[in-house]
């Protein structure tokens, strides 16, 4: 895989988007057991995700739906038009368990959607996938992987 | 001696987050972790926890009736109600359950630590909206708490907003005898009265009294195809 930050080096470089702090500190946690992952950054809504891609240049992007003043979606469209033959990939962390909202948030550009009931289940083997450009969805009963 | 808290939400990556901000307090531990209210008072009775941290919007049992059957079982407990909303009619079951914190979960990284040290010292904790609240009621001697609630609302007793909310979560008589230890011809009895206190005639009734009551939070559909105007969530 491509990495943004520095091509020598392997680790992969994560921003992470929520409006709670409570919620990018949980998720932050659950990746820090990976030496070879770095969390670059956080953004509190989608338009400080779409400033901080461009300062930081993460590998993946992980990303809530709903959030004030930018939604994910939107970013992640303005993300993907700015980024996508930069080998950058979204993944969705989302309380939206819905077949629909997921299949917005493919075609908005994301590689990546898990339900946020299950993060904690889904979280390291969606970013794995979504880090070497496989598809990842999970709505809350059966997480599904594909090349 | 550390000081023993207990979370109960039922988001893990939420626990997680609040796990981190909470452990970094050197006289504090986590002695448990419960998913849902029914699983937060088995933990709460068996580990005496000195704090206990509730969501409300929890399967099961919200966090709400897990404050109220905690306080029921030991006034003692000392219980947080982490909350996504703010509005006058939660601020006030929270106060009525016998919260003696309220913290908005969007706030939480800022004042659960606030929060919990202000029971660790006896105090209540609020948000500056409970605050406004709790003030403007006592300057107007209680009449504004009081304003706008519907009159002679009838009063369902724990086992009744228990049996209501899984009713409402749409499991069936069977499956709630199940869950509660009882016989389905009792929890028929129970649904039965529920129904005629509160003059309801289908479970779409019931559930439309139980999300206007608190008792379930429902997932509203949001507009997320334009970048403006997103809830927070």
């Amino acid at each position: 895989m491509q990495h943004r930050g520095n091509e020598n080096c392997m680790a992969v470089r994560i921003l992470l988007v929520d409006d709670h702090p409570i919620v990018r500190q949980g998720l932050r946690t659950l990746l820090q057991g990976r030496g070879d992952w770095e969390v670059v950054g956080e953004a509190s809504d989608g338009m400080e995700a779409v400033e901080k891609v461009e300062s930081l240049q993460p590998d993946v992007v992980v990303l809530d739906v709903t959030m004030p003043r930018m939604n994910g979606l939107e970013a992640c469209r303005l993300i993907q038009q700015k980024h996508k033959d930069a080998g950058l990939e979204v993944l969705f962390v989302t309380q939206h368990d819905s077949p629909q909202m997921m299949r917005e948030a493919l075609d908005a550009g994301a590689r990546g959607y898990v339900v946020k009931s299950n993060a904690a289940r889904d979280l390291l083997e969606a970013v794995e996938s979504v880090s070497q450009h496989r598809v990842f969805t999970a709505l809350a009963r059966s997480p599904q992987a594909s090349g | 001696m550390k000081l023993r808290i207990l979370l109960a939400d039922d988001h893990e990556i939420v626990r997680r987050g609040l796990c981190a901000l909470l452990q970094k307090h050197e006289g504090w531990e986590i002695c448990g972790e419960a998913s849902d209210g029914r699983e937060a008072i088995e933990m709460a009775k068996r580990l005496k926890p000195d704090v206990v941290i509730v969501d409300i919007g929890m399967p099961s049992l919200n966090g709400l009736d897990t404050t109220r059957q905690l306080m029921q079982y030991d006034p003692q407990f000392k219980v947080i109600v982490l909350t996504i909303t703010d509005s006058d009619q939660v601020i006030r079951e929270a106060l009525d359950a016998g919260a003696r914190g309220f913290v908005l979960k969007s706030d939480a990284a800022r004042d659960l630590v606030s929060a919990v040290e202000a029971l660790q010292s006896k105090r209540m904790f609020f948000t500056p909206r409970v605050n406004d609240l709790v003030l403007a009621g006592f300057l107007d001697k209680g009449h504004v708490v009081a304003r706008n609630e519907p009159p002679n609302l009838p009063t369902l007793t724990v086992r009744e907003r228990e049996i209501t909310q899984l009713l409402a979560e749409g499991k069936s008589s069977k499956e709630v005898a199940t869950l509660l230890n009882l016989s389905t011809k009792t929890v028929e009895t129970h649904r039965s009265n529920i129904m005629r206190k509160l003059s309801l005639h289908s479970i779409r009734d019931l559930v439309v009294y139980a999300i206007k009551n608190n008792i379930i939070q429902i997932q509203m559909p949001t507009q997320i195809h334009s970048a403006a105007e997103t809830p927070v969530a």
